[in-house]
């Protein structure tokens, strides 16, 4: 846990991590048994499925629900016979599939070569069709969606949250492979303003991309997309004419276009509970068990065991979940560091109106949460300003947990204007 | 598969940089306990009987309170003590032992309780008690009566008293130095000026209590203080005279930053500040009050949520999605 300094006049400043500059090789990962892959769409109607139970699967093939939308699919990380497929909750209720594919050792060459036959020829649909899975999760529809005019393509290759140095492990060592990416991305796109975001110490590696290098601070969360909009990029910042892919997804379009092979493997930070970290290379769908097995990390009852950063991650309940296309750490947090949250109301202290990067009066914001009133919190209190770093809970005397408070507020405001729309 | 290993679940962030409520109440506490010390040297067991009295009823009324509501006993989280202590500081060293237990009464139950607890309270709950007292039985606290059988080796009378009285012409015995270092008659903890200020900017340095609400506050009593001064000297004491006597040191550090009845931005905690100082003199120079301190916080506690909606505007997010 990071304390509050001793000296509390100025506001607290949390650091990313900076990776070292001889990074032992990552740890490479095979799942054991089986590999579990989320579909975002939920699993409602069985017998319209595309993909039947008991089905055999391989390498790189790719995995769509229903007929009707191309856009719920999944790229099976291994050859295997799919066991099961469940319904299956996310976070703020969010509604999937979860397909558990039993590998089998014996098929491990065999590979799906429907995308080899079209990666010749470079195309955005191709590309949304087959890469929008890829280790760090591309999001195409910012170049197919209609209300959108995409100006200029920020790569993210500083790291969002906390402990996590996989970006920086991405533009250190694969920064090739985000050059032909990023060529790849000025041709299907047609976008050819691309930069490159940063770490400071990494500007002279990033210059060798042929894009436009910007760096970041070394605060959080100064390489947020909001904070990279509002700094770096503030003269482009029209309505949706910046798109944001990671790097190492941009690394991955390289990759599947030079060999026609679309990558599998996920590069992953694994912040264990002594403090210390470790790089991991792990096919999309492990399980989390396989991974801390791989790197000796001991879980026991009533630790964290958190998908993501610190600040933004998810903790989860099973020691199964995987790692999906977008997780790009792993922490593992012993019981005895944990803070637990209380329902001690706000005492009006200010700190999280000091830290907040967003100018969210959040005491009043807070308050409004607390009486339930989501709808005037959106409209008075800033709410949909908020960019979701978690610093005001960070710095809560009263342990709120304020970040909660926010997502649920943000989620249930959405829910009823959607339902205000479908019923008017 | 079930699985064996129990995991704790939770929301984000997982880090938290470990302040808590309490730890910052008992910094106050601890920062005040220079200025308390002295008090206690000056007046004795006397004044310790109101101290522990103060303290000990506050947190009586807090757990009673936490038992009638029925919410959690929250008197380990240091506020209570905190305001009796507070409270006491205030008062002079004799007073009857009903008036600390009433007072604690009012500021807990009254200042605090009723609207919630901790975070709730509109007003500084030891100003809301202190005033009442003050309307209910001025003359307990009318520091001249009430410290009469003690023997000082500087002058006895409460200076904003003689001040009231003779203008500048009675506050010749009075030296800044002398103010400073609490030889005056006053509040058991209100009159150690230099401990006040220590106390004050160790809590500012580590944090628990805002600059800009301590600072602009004294700076609001010097001002106008330095304005009626100029305008004529003879009536009106200058702006030190005021700094350092009755209970502005004490309010600048101790009452006026309290957290839930001030504001939380940068302009509004200066607003704040310098409204608290400049009706606090305008109190004395003018108003039919001794100490103008006490009225001045209950009123910028009173506006203080219009002032904190002058803020910067949030940030506009410019993102289509997330």
């Amino acid at each position: 846990m990071m304390k509050r300094p001793f000296f509390g006049i100025a506001t607290p400043k949390l650091k990313y991590d900076v990776i070292e500059d001889v990074q032992p090789e990552p740890v490479t990962v095979q799942p054991k048994q089986r590999v579990t892959l989320f579909i975002e769409k939920a699993y409602d109607r069985a017998d319209k499925a595309l993909i039947k139970k008991g089905a055999a699967v391989v390498r790189g093939q790719r995995l769509q629900l229903f007929d009707e939308d191309p856009a719920a699919y999944a790229i099976c990380p291994v050859s295997g016979v799919i066991s099961e497929i469940s319904p299956f909750i996310g976070m703020m209720e969010k509604q999937m599939t979860a397909v558990v594919i039993d590998t089998e050792s014996d098929r491990e060459d065999d590979r799906d070569t429907a995308f080899k036959e079209v990666s010749g020829t470079p195309s955005i649909e191709d590309a949304a069709r087959f890469l929008g899975r890829l280790p760090g999760k591309p999001d195409f529809t910012q170049f197919t969606d209609a209300d959108r005019m995409v100006k200029t393509i920020a790569v993210l290759g500083a790291d969002q949250d906390l402990q996590s140095i996989t970006g920086q492990y991405i533009i250190k060592t694969g920064i090739s492979s985000v050059k032909t990416g990023i060529d790849i991305l000025r041709k299907i796109t047609g976008v050819q303003n691309i930069v490159l975001v940063v770490a400071q110490h990494q500007v002279q590696v990033a210059g060798t991309a042929a894009a436009g290098v910007r760096s970041v601070g070394a605060h959080y969360p100064s390489a947020h997309p909001e904070m990279i909009i509002r700094h770096l990029l503030a003269e482009q910042a029209e309505q949706g004419q910046i798109a944001f892919l990671t790097a190492e997804a941009v690394a991955g379009i390289g990759a599947a276009y030079n060999t026609g092979e679309l990558p599998l493997e996920k590069q992953i930070t694994v912040a264990k509970k002594d403090g210390t970290r470790q790089l991991v290379t792990a096919p999309v769908g492990t399980h989390a068990a396989d991974i801390l097995d791989a790197v000796n990390e001991q879980i026991e009852n009533g630790d964290r065991l958190i998908m993501g950063g610190p600040m933004t991650g998810d903790a989860v309940y099973s020691l199964e979940h995987p790692v999906e296309p977008d997780t790009e750490a792993i922490m593992v947090q012993d019981k005895e560091t944990i803070v637990e949250g209380t329902d001690t109301p706000c005492t009006n202290c200010g700190e999280c109106v000091r830290i907040c990067p967003a100018n969210i009066p959040v005491n009043e914001l807070v308050r409004l949460l607390d009486a339930g009133e989501y709808e005037q919190a959106a409209e008075q209190a800033a709410l949909f300003s908020c960019i979701e770093c978690g610093l005001c809970a960070y710095v809560c005397e009263s342990r709120i947990p304020i970040f909660q408070f926010i997502r649920l507020a943000k989620h249930a405001v959405k829910r009823m204007r959607a339902a205000e729309e479908a019923n008017a | 598969m079930p699985n064996p290993t129990k995991l704790t679940v939770s929301h984000a962030p997982f880090l938290h940089d470990g302040s808590e409520i309490s730890n910052k109440q008992y910094n106050i506490i601890a920062a005040t306990l220079i200025a308390v010390i002295a008090g206690l040297l000056q007046y004795g067991i006397p004044a310790l009987g109101v101290l522990t009295l103060s303290v000990g009823s506050a947190m009586a009324w807090e757990l009673l309170m936490n038992l009638l509501t029925r919410r959690p006993v929250s008197i380990g989280d240091g506020n209570a003590a905190l305001i009796g202590l507070l409270f006491a500081m205030l008062l002079p060293a004799v007073v009857p032992w009903w008036l600390v237990v009433t007072g604690t009464f009012v500021a807990v139950v009254i200042g605090k309780q009723i609207y919630g607890g901790i975070g709730g309270n509109p007003f500084n709950p030891v100003v809301v008690a202190y005033a009442i007292l003050m309307i209910s039985w001025p003359m307990f606290l009318d520091f001249n009566a009430a410290l009469v059988d003690y023997q000082f080796d500087f002058t006895a009378g409460f200076p904003l008293v003689l001040y009231e009285a003779y203008g500048t012409a009675g506050l010749e015995s009075f030296s800044p130095g002398g103010l400073l270092l609490g030889q005056q008659a006053g509040g058991i903890g209100a009159t150690f000026g230099l401990g006040l200020i220590i106390g004050g900017i160790y809590l500012i340095l580590r944090g628990f209590i805002r600059w800009e609400i301590a600072v602009s506050f004294l700076a609001g009593i010097f001002i106008t203080a330095l304005c009626f001064n100029l305008y004529n000297p003879e009536v009106y004491a200058g702006p030190v005279f005021h700094i350092l006597t009755g209970y502005a040191l004490i309010g600048a550090f101790f009452l006026a930053p309290e957290d839930s009845s001030s504001p939380v931005h940068f302009a509004p905690m200066l607003i704040y500040g310098l409204l608290g100082g400049f009706l606090t003199v305008l109190i004395r120079n003018l108003g039919a009050h001794v100490d103008g301190v006490i009225y001045a916080i209950l009123i910028i506690n009173l506006v203080h949520p219009i002032i904190d909606k002058i803020r910067p505007k949030a940030m506009r997010r410019v993102m289509h999605h997330a």
